[in-house]
């Protein structure tokens, strides 16, 4: 088991890419919801990449919801990223509907080009 | 406490859920189940235990306790606490919270909460071995198939039924003439009489099928059927069966095989 760890990576078209690995719930949402309000604050558009995570609880998905709601207040582009492998984080991401609904995107590609759009920009 | 199974009690606090999601996966290990089944199991547990953590104590230390329990085919998962009970809160700025029961819900064969007030609160689930069965949406089969209700006859049948047939409507998009047509059809099941159900209980199954509303009245006695649909006629005004798509007097049986007749009516989410 990986306990949970969250890497940032700002791109030349000053996206950043926070990426989630190991093992992640309660104990961790609060750093996730610190960073994803950090790069609010500094208008930064952000893909969540949970391809690496082994497990997150509904901490994380709430996290998730409050920064794609927020991000789309103040309009700037939020994406989340994780394959549909069927391991345990896309369990939980079509149980609860959040793959559509948030939605979730199968490449990173993907979305890049969604928060590209969601924030005015051409594609990186 | 049965062979394989563990107790554990420990601090109540985010952190520790990890060790009983942990705990939780070696015994499913230990039980042959599958990685997506031990998936499942992590996130049952996990949430349950996140109700602990979030709502019993109010950030002052206190006990989480845990009891897994192999059985025939299931674990039965025990997650206590001592603290004053779930609480209605208004907002915790924290959208999660409405995501953890039904994960439990999900993906588990069934699960209970019991305690009060001060009583400490207890959440039972079992989990059976292999997954239960989704549809293609991702959501549980059982969830679409149906709901059913089986009620004493009293003043209480009638809010109960314009509720949860409110309920499903409004879930279903009706829109809003179609939903008070639903709770008229459903107030005209209420009043039938004790004597119509063949078990001195009104039944009543809906199915949530795509943008409509089937339901399913009965076990009945026989002619109870015609009677309850001669008394949807009201006078000068034609008749509450013109509010549903169709309605018939069907013949079927009871759950313990018993022949029955019932009412059975589909009702559209649009005119």
């Amino acid at each position: 088991m990986r306990t949970g760890e969250l890497a940032l990576e700002r791109n030349d078209s000053g996206l950043t890419v926070v990426t989630i690995s190991g093992e992640h719930d309660l104990s961790t949402a609060p750093n996730l919801r610190r960073r994803l309000d950090a790069l609010l604050d500094q208008g930064s558009p952000v893909v969540v990449d949970l391809s690496p995570a082994t497990f997150v609880d509904s901490s994380i998905l709430g996290a998730l919801l409050d920064g794609r709601r927020r991000f789309a207040e103040r309009g700037v582009g939020f994406a989340v990223v994780h394959s549909e492998d069927g391991d345990a984080v896309d369990r939980v991401l079509q149980v609860t509907g959040l793959r559509s609904e948030l939605p979730v995107h199968a490449e990173r590609e993907e979305a890049f080009a969604k928060v590209s759009g969601d924030s005015g920009n051409s594609p990186p | 406490m049965s062979d394989g199974g563990f107790e554990l009690t420990l601090p109540a606090s985010a952190e520790n859920v990890m060790v009983v999601r942990q705990a939780i996966a070696g015994l499913g290990e230990g039980l042959g189940l599958d990685s997506s089944r031990i998936a499942d199991l992590k996130t049952v547990v996990t949430e349950a235990c996140n109700n602990v953590v979030l709502h019993a104590y109010d950030d002052e230390p206190g006990p989480l306790q845990v009891t897994a329990e192999p059985g025939d085919g299931e674990l039965e998962i025990r997650i206590a606490d001592e603290g004053h009970g779930f609480r209605p809160r208004a907002n915790e700025g924290d959208s999660s919270l409405g995501l953890g029961l039904p994960l439990i819900a999900a993906l588990s064969d069934s699960f209970e909460i019991s305690g009060g007030a001060g009583a400490g609160s207890r959440t039972t689930i079992r989990f059976g071995y292999a997954a239960p069965e989704f549809s293609e949406n991702g959501r549980p089969a059982e969830v679409e198939k149906e709901l059913a209700m089986a009620m004493t006859p009293g003043a209480t049948v009638k809010p109960v039924i314009a509720r949860v047939m409110g309920a499903l409507a409004a879930r279903a998009e009706f829109s809003v003439d179609r939903l008070a047509d639903t709770v008229l059809l459903g107030d005209a099941v209420s009043s039938s009489g004790e004597g119509d159900f063949s078990d001195g209980r009104v039944g009543i199954s809906i199915r949530d099928g795509e943008g409509t509303l089937d339901v399913r009245v009965g076990p009945l006695v026989e002619g109870a059927g015609e009677r309850m649909l001669a008394e949807m006629d009201v006078p000068g005004a034609g008749s509450l069966r013109s509010l549903a798509r169709t309605m018939e007097v069907t013949k079927g049986r009871t759950p313990e095989g018993e022949a029955a007749e019932f009412l059975e009516f589909e009702v559209d989410a649009k005119p």
